[in-house]
């Protein structure tokens, strides 16, 4: 964890480079969300408000901050590069040895990204609605909701990860999966506006559990009944996407072929 | 120049040849980025099942706009994709003194030895959208308006080229600065959409500081309109020009900088 906390703190330009990124995608979005609004003439559009709407977006761009796992990447270029069999060597469990790495720098992310972002939201809504609307019950609540999310994405992602075993283009591989990841979790678009059929689908699915759950949360648009059902829906993901994981890792292990030493 | 040509085509064989070699990369690779496009389209096509226009615009003349985005963005992504690697690590890594060591500008050396063919996805959708709603929205066809239309491309694909030369470049002296390319690159998603759904700080920024609007909405606007060509496409080739000099400057001045890196 420590040695997270290290890496992002050195690779710090980089994160802030992907941080900014994020940013202005979210800025194009809102303008062309407010365009939408102006367009359909009626303040409300399928139950989401503008000041929902922009909330929706930047909330959705935090959370994907704090569940964001780069361990596809890391499994993938060791499987390519054949170190993987450094770590097969050692004594320590492979994925954890991930995981805590990641926590730590996720955890950094909080207090230096999500922070000011979250009171910069709270600000813009305390102005936009005319009261405080935050909620620490709803907050405490989020938090949960986006730690299940970080260990969903975490899997999600090693499983992508140990897909080098098949195929060498990773850069590829990860556009398919962000944009799959984008779509089918609501950050693109909120889940709230597909169609019935396919919003029922998909809140089922692992996807909407990585991003559009927690937001929802955050958002009060769950009751208390719903947030606790979702919740429980997140965790059963975990553990099937943890027992995924495992399977996969054991058939792939048997197909690993080390290019040069 | 001939030999540019030459030395060229020699590289660009070796690369096909890699493709051929590993298949399933090429097909993840085109696959992924035609998914990318797909995912793109669907949200569009989501907001305009609520509502009958856009900010004045047709949900094709929005398809129209976002299709002729992507083959500017395409054919950079094509022919320049080792920039991002400049930035990135090849400059950190110390790899750059080979390029120096070599008797053709570095430069285009850089250039020559990616050519990307994952853009294919980008190309193909772009390509498919616009052909698949021209029947749709009342394009302005003239002889003169298609000539200037697709004389623009290279000069709107070569806009992407400056701002990756140019953050890329950045590296001579930073030593990585592919977080740099990342941040000024993204901005081209401002260039899918009409700038006119924009606050005038944006629409100011995005045309003329760092000009994605010329690699998708003006000149797809003067297809769709006729209107403005001295702007939209004039704009455009000028824009190109000016960034790309701005871009090359920074580019010669980082080189006379630079120093090795690495082991």
């Amino acid at each position: 964890m420590k040695a997270g906390v290290q890496t992002l703190i050195a690779y710090r330009m980089n994160f802030f480079g992907f941080a900014i990124g994020g940013l202005i995608y979210c800025f194009v979005m809102y303008y062309l969300w407010k365009a939408v609004f102006g367009s359909s003439g009626s303040d409300n559009f399928m139950g989401f408000s503008m000041v929902d709407m922009t909330l929706y977006l930047f909330l959705s761009n935090i959370t994907s901050q704090l569940t964001f796992s780069s361990v596809c990447d890391d499994v993938g270029e060791e499987i390519k590069y054949g170190t993987i069999v450094m770590r097969l060597i050692k004594p320590v469990n492979t994925d954890m040895s991930y995981l805590a790495n990641e926590m730590g720098g996720n955890g950094m992310k909080f207090i230096i990204s999500t922070m000011p972002m979250i009171i910069g939201i709270e600000i813009y809504r305390f102005f936009a609605v005319g009261q405080v609307m935050f909620h620490i019950g709803s907050f405490a609540l989020y938090l949960v909701s986006v730690i299940l999310a970080y260990l969903i994405s975490f899997r999600v992602n090693l499983c992508f990860g140990f897909m080098a075993f098949y195929v060498k283009n990773l850069w590829g591989m990860n556009i398919l999966k962000n944009s799959i990841i984008n779509f089918l979790s609501g950050m693109l678009i909120p889940l709230a506006f597909m169609p019935d059929f396919l919003r029922k689908t998909l809140e089922y699915m692992p996807f909407s559990s990585m991003n559009y759950t927690p937001v929802m949360i955050y958002m009060g648009k769950y009751s208390i009944y719903e947030t606790v059902f979702r919740l429980l829906v997140q965790a059963v993901w975990a553990v099937i996407i943890y027992a995924l994981s495992k399977i996969i890792w054991l058939g792939a292990i048997k197909r690993l072929s080390v290019q040069g030493g | 120049m001939r030999r540019f040509f030459k030395i060229y085509r020699i590289l660009v064989a070796q690369n096909l040849k890699r493709i051929i070699e590993y298949k399933a990369d090429f097909l993840t690779g085109a696959v992924s980025f035609l998914i990318d496009q797909a995912v793109g389209i669907a949200f569009i096509f989501i907001i305009f099942s609520q509502i009958p226009q856009l900010a004045g615009f047709t949900f094709e003349q929005i398809v129209f706009i976002y299709g002729f985005s992507q083959i500017p963005k395409g054919l950079d992504h094509l022919l320049t994709d080792n920039l991002w690697c400049v930035g990135y690590f090849i400059v950190k890594k110390g790899d750059f003194d080979k390029y120096l060591t070599r008797p053709i500008n570095p430069l285009f050396h850089v250039i020559a030895e990616t050519f990307q063919v994952d853009a294919i996805g980008e190309l193909i959708v772009g390509i498919v959208l616009m052909v698949y709603v021209s029947g749709s929205v009342n394009l302005y066809i003239t002889p003169l308006s298609v000539i200037l239309f697709i004389l623009v491309i290279p000069f709107a694909a070569m806009i992407y080229t400056a701002v990756k030369i140019a953050a890329g470049a950045l590296a001579f002296w930073i030593k990585s600065s592919g977080f740099i390319i990342q941040m000024v690159y993204g901005m081209n998603e401002f260039a899918k959409y009409p700038t006119t759904i924009y606050s005038s700080f944006v629409r100011i920024l995005v045309t003329y500081i760092i000009p994605f609007a010329f690699t998708g909405y003006y000149p797809s606007i003067y297809l769709l309109t006729g209107q403005n060509p001295l702007f939209n496409i004039g704009g455009t080739v000028l824009m190109s020009v000016i960034v790309m000099s701005i871009a090359l400057l920074i580019w010669h001045k980082g080189l006379s900088a630079y120093e090795s890196a690495g082991s």
